[in-house]
Order: structure tokens, then C-alpha cells, then sequence
């Protein structure tokens, strides 16, 4: 059993090696974590089972977001990343965006998001080291932006 | 797409606006509508990946993106293109200010 693993691991590795040279779709490469229902879910299926350090990612945002269709958000970290995923936990889908950190490249990144209703705002880093940070912030939405 | 891309010292400073309805699933269903979102978004210094995000239906509409990286300078070329939920994609170009 331990063997087959093993061999499974190392295709798996020859398999990702050609995605590491150019841009990285985290939509084809792990389908399953876009469609997941709850938060927990669509941590597992992007990273596995990991218990993040609550330390380190600072995510921005209003305390109060008067349009739940436009709400600014920042991630910002000093820890050396391999990618940082957002998640928030009330629309139907948890996931938000996920970013793939090239060598060397801060992480630092503002945009705007949609929430149906007040809400926790939550970013994961993956560090270089292997490591995984976490940040969060809840807020408040006096107008849902998911219906439209 | 709005487009701007400014070096800061050793950092450029970019903010792109992008023109799209990012219609959630949700939405598309009331307003009768196919559901389409961009998915990916790749910003390229010097023929070099520098931005890379993988985006979901919940970026607001016409969505405002702001972010930082290093390797480029003044006068540098900077492209950042987008595809959607379709396939349709769209780039430009812009001159490091």
C-alpha cells in the first residue's frame, strides 16, 4: 500500500511539473474546491486538511458594507507565498479567488467582491515554507449583492 | 479595460479595471440569462508571469482589481488579459509609467 502511494505521489509530480512554467489555472486544476457548499469543504478539496496560523495575512475590508455588490477588499502579507485562496462564508459558493504567487512576487492584492449578506472575509496563504497563514474579517451588509 | 501600471521603486503598482457583468449563477437564473464570470486573470512583465489569479462568479461586476510586483521598471511592457466562463478572452497593453 505504502509503495503504491509512493508511485502515485511521483506521477502526480511529473504531472504538475509543466503547469509550474506557465500561468496556473486553479479552476481546471481542482475543479471540486470552486462548487464547494461550505467553507471547510472547499479549504479541503484546495489544500487539504491544514490547521492555518492565525498570523500574518491581513485582509481589509469596510466594516460595514453599504453595497453588498461592491465591497473592497485587500489581502495583504509579508510572508514569502505560494498562493493565497479568499474565501467567504454566505454566498453559495465559499470560494472566491485564488491567487497563484510567482517567485519572489508580494503579496499584496485589492479588488472588489459580492456578499449576500453580512459575513467573515477569509484569506489563507500558502507559504513557501509550508506552511499556512490565516486572516480574517467579518463585516457587515446592509444591502445583499447576489440577487442583483 | 481600464489599465494603469506605475513603478514605485522596486515595485510597479497596477490597477486595471475590467469591463464584464460577472453574472452569478443566481442572478443569470432571474434575469433569464446565461451565467458567465471571467475565471482567470494573468498579468505578464517582460514575457514573465507576475500575476496569476483564478477568480469565481463572486467579483463584482465590472470588477476593480489592485496589486504589486517586482521585476519590472519604467518604460517596461505590461499585459494583463482575462478569459470568462465562455472562452472569450481580452488583453492590453500598457507602457510602465
Amino acid at each position: 500500500m505504502e509503495r503504491r502511494k509512493f508511485l502515485g505521489f511521483g506521477l502526480a509530480a511529473i504531472a504538475a511539473m509543466p503547469a509550474i512554467v506557465s500561468a496556473k489555472d486553479e479552476r481546471k486544476e481542482k475543479p471540486d474546491a470552486w462548487t464547494a457548499k461550505t467553507e471547510k469543504d472547499a479549504i479541503e478539496k484546495l489544500y487539504g486538511t491544514i490547521t492555518p496560523v492565525e498570523k500574518g495575512v491581513k485582509v481589509k475590508a469596510p466594516k460595514v458594507a453599504s453595497n453588498g455588490g461592491q465591497i473592497p477588499v485587500t489581502v495583504k502579507s509579508d510572508i514569502e507565498a505560494k498562493s493565497v485562496a479568499v474565501f467567504q462564508n454566505v454566498n453559495p459558493e465559499k470560494l472566491v479567488a485564488v491567487f497563484d504567487v510567482p517567485e519572489g512576487q508580494p503579496v499584496d492584492f485589492s479588488f472588489k467582491i459580492k456578499m449576500k449578506k453580512s459575513g467573515t472575509i477569509t484569506a489563507i496563504v500558502e507559504g513557501k515554507d509550508g506552511k499556512y497563514y490565516k486572516g480574517a474579517q467579518t463585516l457587515e451588509v446592509a444591502l445583499g449583492g447576489c440577487e442583483g | 479595460m481600464k489599465l494603469k501600471a506605475k513603478a514605485k521603486g522596486d515595485l510597479v503598482q497596477v490597477k486595471a479595471m475590467l469591463k464584464h457583468d460577472m453574472l452569478t449563477y443566481d442572478q443569470a437564473k432571474k434575469k433569464g440569462k446565461e451565467a458567465n464570470f471571467i475565471t482567470h486573470i494573468t498579468g505578464k512583465a517582460n514575457g514573465k508571469v507576475v500575476f496569476d489569479m483564478s477568480t469565481s462568479q463572486f467579483l463584482s461586476k465590472n470588477p476593480l482589481i489592485k496589486f504589486k510586483f517586482k521585476g519590472a521598471k519604467k518604460g517596461d511592457e505590461f499585459e494583463l488579459s482575462w478569459v470568462d466562463l465562455k472562452g472569450n478572452t481580452k488583453s492590453k497593453k500598457v507602457k510602465i509609467k
